[in-house]
């Protein structure tokens, strides 16, 4: 492809074809200052801070909608354009209430950093002329219309990246104001409370409540990692400081998600209010009491040896890393020969492999069945709802009350699978999406659309795809278990079907990171260290294995849960690998279709 | 005498009716046009004519038309904008009530010439009786066959119909009107592209002003020599001006372009009322700069006003006499102004408000001295930097006031009150 040719600030620089001025400064290195501009929003050129000189052109034009042409020759930071944006400045400064010394954002605010760049350093307007109200009725997060700069990329976010449409502006000029739907409290509105206008708003009017006056980001580490709520796999990044995670961020580079996070992922995981196991306990005399990790393990492998390997049964999370699948596995299933292995979760039968998560964007039909991803896999939502408004036809089976059925161009029930796969056979691009809730005659039906379809299960637990590629998941009947493994993890579980099964004098371990119905009957408790305190690796739903890092200690004496289950096998002799890279090496090994 | 063209049947009784129309020579351009000619020679003979678009830029119409992507496997729209805002203009509204069958015969005519089989009227929400008279016009050109499928029976077909806008200054900009049309907010898009590439629901839109419409049947009618042979070499043909202010007949009057301002005033809107002197002018729309007293000799034309400064614009003069506050002139534009900015660029948007706010305070008595250098500073400081060209026309009302009439300003502030 021909590149096309400009000089910038006396700078030659080539630019790919149908690039704008902003994009070919950045490839250059060069900065030009943006407000409304942001890399995963379409350029608006509404603020008027990235204008610049062009030869040959009249007026300033803004960088970030200009196209470049051959030849361009564009100046930067040439008085004129000082003199542009100061004024631009001078008057978004004025508009509303922007005293940085009071506001959360200050250090981390993009207007605030022009002002000292333009060498802000008095009003030129009379400013605080009028009052804007604050909205707080949403639970994570406020909106602040004083901070606010109407630059339009909230609103944007809501529509472009995650197709909820809540966001608008009302009325006009000066009197334009952010608001959702037709102007109610931002609480009572249709927001899903995703916060992907939070992480890209510019300046303190959108205010994460929790983080608030915690700490401005050069005092905060930034650790990415994967989400650890759904099969998709969302890359995050934890903002800590002094060890607390302060809060969720989507991770802009992320293969998956591109940034975008939902409530669960964002939220959700920082207001976990379940009461943590931070001691190993061990029952005695009918009583729980605390003890050390070595007599834990002691008791754990005595039970576990002491039992014929027909007698032991094991059951898994499929929030579980990846290395901890593959120990329990390695463990239970091959060194000790269990075949009572079971999951907690209800898996989704593999209809074809072929498929991921980006071929929603180009298909023309989209399928979902027997799932909710507006409930359990929100970003799988927007990925679809995006699609729908790029024209595709959404076809939901399953119940009238899944939270897509107002997106979709048809709802069917399951047994009229047969009509939604005619009509996905004459699509180009058919996608298809399907849960845990999907009948074995449907899943029969789907496989009739063959190649042409790509094929996505969406599953509940982070880490689904692993545990059953590695083979956990061959039919569990807790009655028959004298010895039982459990590893329950993060997952909040009441575990009243496994408890009403499990024999009275039935031994029962349990790994798990809070207090649950399950810790209450068991004989050994190991606390285990949730997402944000351990290392691993995850496996999406597309087989894609991502890294989940390690961000702050675990609390009290809990261990990851691979790092548990690798000192349960070596208690009990068996040598499993030792650091976690070896781990995660085999983990992946063992994951990978053959 | 100018034999008027336009305009020559407002005062026959029911002309808004198809009936009235016809019997007057109406409908004899588009058989014409579809039976006679192919697109390529209408888009020529406009050309050749010299229209000039009269919603207030001037754009060549034929060279519009021309920048339509040719073939018949493109779907194209053609946009009547009737959303006729501007502070001063009411010329379209009549042209609406009073001979709606001749914009409607001219919209045949351009959609035939660009090959677009679909056509809008984007009309301003407050225009009743216009509304109700589009519907009326499109009905009855239905009933007679000059609209719907092969008209006339030459192959051609269109559908009109009517789309009332909220009533927003800026969506009589043609991307902020095609905005509004798919049902958005009224703001206007960023060019290129310009819709005549990518306009209506991303398809090649032609938005025409009512008045430009309007003229097309005539060029039909009797040729592009003598629709160039009114008015001067770069303005052709007959223009509706409408006069307001402190003038004895106030209203609309067709006449050539290139017509003397002082004619206008002075013979067909009878003078100065109360034979007060005259102040200033404003001469099209409350967008152009104003001119004095001395420049009253200055041909009505596109080309003569850019030379005095200023813009024919929609050819709305506001005529005003020296008892008229010069700072108070302003501050109603301004209000305006300010209060139809879309607020979609930081520059309109709180620029236009602060602009206000000065001419408020100093219109108030409460002017300081240094207000008047803020006022002029931040006016010149917007030109050319909004996103579109309404922030330009903003600031004419100021910048032309303080050119001309900077001692009234002072005097607001050193004596606390209005000179007159």
């Amino acid at each position: 492809m021909a590149m096309v040719n400009l000089t910038i600030n006396g700078q030659k620089v080539s630019a790919p074809p149908g690039s704008t001025v902003l994009q070919a400064a950045q490839l250059a290195n060069i900065d030009i200052p943006t407000l409304c501009d942001h890399p995963a929003l379409a350029p608006l050129g509404a603020c008027r801070m990235c204008l610049v000189e062009i030869k040959g052109q009249r007026n300033l034009q803004p960088a970030c909608t200009f196209p470049t042409t051959e030849g361009m020759d564009v100046q930067t930071e040439s008085p004129r354009v000082v003199v542009a944006r100061k004024f631009v400045l001078d008057l978004l400064f004025a508009e509303r209430n922007h005293y940085c010394m009071y506001c959360e954002m200050t250090g981390d605010c993009e207007l605030q950093a022009l002002g000292y760049r333009y060498g802000l350093d008095h009003w030129v307007y009379p400013t605080y002329t009028k009052r804007f109200p604050v909205d707080a009725t949403r639970l994570y997060f406020l909106m602040d219309h004083n901070r606010c700069i109407l630059c339009r990329r909230c609103v944007r976010a809501c529509s472009e990246l995650v197709a909820n449409h809540t966001l608008g502006v009302r009325q006009r000029g000066a009197e334009s104001m952010i608001q959702a739907d037709m102007n109610v409290p931002f609480g009572e509105s249709t927001c899903i409370s995703c916060g992907t206008c939070l992480q890209v708003c510019p300046t303190g009017a959108l205010v994460d409540r929790r983080s608030a006056f915690m700490g401005r980001d050069i005092e905060t580490e930034h650790t990415k990692s994967t989400c650890s709520h759904c099969s998709i796999g969302c890359g995050v990044e934890m903002v800590t400081r002094s060890g607390n995670v302060l809060r969720l961020e989507g991770d802009w580079d992320a293969p998956v998600n591109a940034g975008v996070l939902c409530q669960a992922g964002r939220f959700d995981p920082l207001y976990d209010e379940r009461e943590r196991v931070t001691k190993p306990l061990v029952r005695k005399k009918g009583e729980l009491k605390e003890t050390d990790w070595d007599t834990a393990l002691q008791a754990v492998a005595k039970g576990m040896k002491g039992t014929k390997a027909q007698k032991l049964g094991v059951l898994a999370s499929t929030y579980a890393t990846n290395e901890a699948l593959y120990l329990l596995r390695k463990l239970f299933s091959q060194e000790l020969k269990v075949s009572n292995l079971g999951l907690l979760n209800k898996v989704a039968p593999v209809i074809s492999d072929q498929g991921s998560l980006a071929d929603i964007a180009e298909s023309d039909i989209i399928l979902v069945v027997g799932t909710n991803p507006v409930n359990d896999q929100p970003v799988a939502s927007f990925f679809v709802k995006r699609a729908v408004d790029k024209g595709a036809r959404l076809i939901v089976v399953d119940g009238k009350d899944n939270g897509l059925v107002p997106f979709a161009y048809m709802n069917l029930e399951m047994k009229e699978i047969n009509r939604a796969v005619e009509l996905a056979e004459r699509a180009e691009h058919p996608m298809v999406l399907y849960g845990a809730g999907i009948t074995k005659n449907a899943a029969t039906a789907l496989k009739k659309l063959g190649e042409k379809a790509s094929f996505v299960a969406l599953e509940l637990g982070v880490n689904t795809r692993a545990a059953a590629a590695l083979g956990l998941n061959n039919g569990f009947d807790a009655s028959a278990a004298q010895a039982l493994y459990i590893l329950v993890g993060e997952q909040d579980l009441d575990g009243a079907p496994v408890l009403q099964k499990v024999g009275k004098d039935a031994f029962v371990v349990v790994q798990a990171s809070f207090k649950s119905p399950l810790t209450e009957r068991a004989d050994v408790i190991l606390p285990m260290a949730i997402w944000s305190e351990r290392a691993g690796s995850l496996t999406n739903t597309e087989g894609r294995v991502q890294k989940a890092n390690k961000a702050v200690e675990p609390k009290g004496e809990a261990k990851a849960d691979w790092e548990i289950l690798s000192l349960l096998a070596a208690k009990m002799g068996k040598k499993l690998g030792a650091s976690l890279d070896d781990l995660s090496a085999l983990a992946a090994e063992a994951i990978r279709p053959a | 005498m100018f034999e008027k063209v336009l305009t020559r049947n407002f005062g026959l009784p029911r002309s808004e009716s198809i009936g009235v129309y016809i019997a007057n020579g109406g409908y004899q351009a588009l058989p014409k046009a579809l039976h006679e000619c192919d697109p390529e020679q209408l888009i020529e003979m406009v050309t050749a004519s010299g229209l000039r678009g009269r919603g207030g830029a001037g754009f060549p119409a034929g060279r519009k038309w021309g920048f339509m992507p040719k073939g018949s496997d493109i779907e194209k729209y053609v946009c009547v904008n009737t959303d006729e805002g501007e502070p001063g203009t009411f010329k379209d509204r009549e042209l609406v009530e009073k001979d709606p069958h001749q914009i409607i015969e001219g919209v045949i005519i351009a959609s035939y010439a660009v090959g677009a089989h679909r056509a809008f009227v984007y009309i301003r929400g407050e225009f009743f009786l216009g509304v109700k008279r589009w519907i009326k016009a499109i009905d009855g050109a239905y009933a007679k066959g000059f609209l719907g499928k092969n008209i006339l029976g030459s192959g051609f077909s269109l559908d009109l119909s009517v789309h009332r806008g909220a009533g927003a200054y800026i969506c009589g900009e043609e991307t902020a009107l095609i905005e509004s049309l798919e049902g958005k907010r009224g703001e206007p898009r960023k060019k290129p592209p310009y819709p005549a590439s990518v306009g209506l629901w991303g398809k090649p839109t032609l938005v025409h002003n009512v008045e430009t419409l309007a003229n097309i049947p005539h060029i039909i009618n009797r040729g592009a020599e003598w629709y160039s042979s009114i008015g001067t070499p770069k303005s052709t043909g007959p223009k509706i001006f409408c006069i307001s202010g402190h003038v004895r007949n106030r209203g609309i009057f067709e006449l050539p372009l290139g017509v003397p301002l002082r004619e206008i005033i002075y013979e067909h809107a009878g003078g100065m009322t109360f034979d007060k002197k005259l102040k200033a002018v404003i001469p099209g729309g409350a967008s152009t700069p104003m001119l004095t007293p001395d420049q009253v000799d200055t041909p009505m034309a596109f080309e003569t006003l850019e030379e005095a400064g200023t813009m024919l614009g929609t050819g709305a003069i506001v005529v005003m006499n020296e008892d008229t506050c010069m700072v108070d002139v302003a501050r109603r534009l301004m209000r305006f102004f300010a209060h139809e900015s879309c607020g979609r660029c930081t520059p309109c948007r709180t620029g236009t408000q602060r602009m206000l706010n000065i001419l408020e305070r100093l219109e108030a008595g409460q002017g300081k001295a240094e207000d008047i250098e803020t006022l002029e500073r931040t006016a010149r400081k917007i030109q050319g930097l909004t996103f579109c060209p309404m922030g330009d026309a903003a600031i004419n009302p100021v910048l032309s006031g303080l050119k001309l009439f900077r001692d009234e300003y002072e005097y607001h502030v050193t004596h606390k009150r209005c000179p007159v």
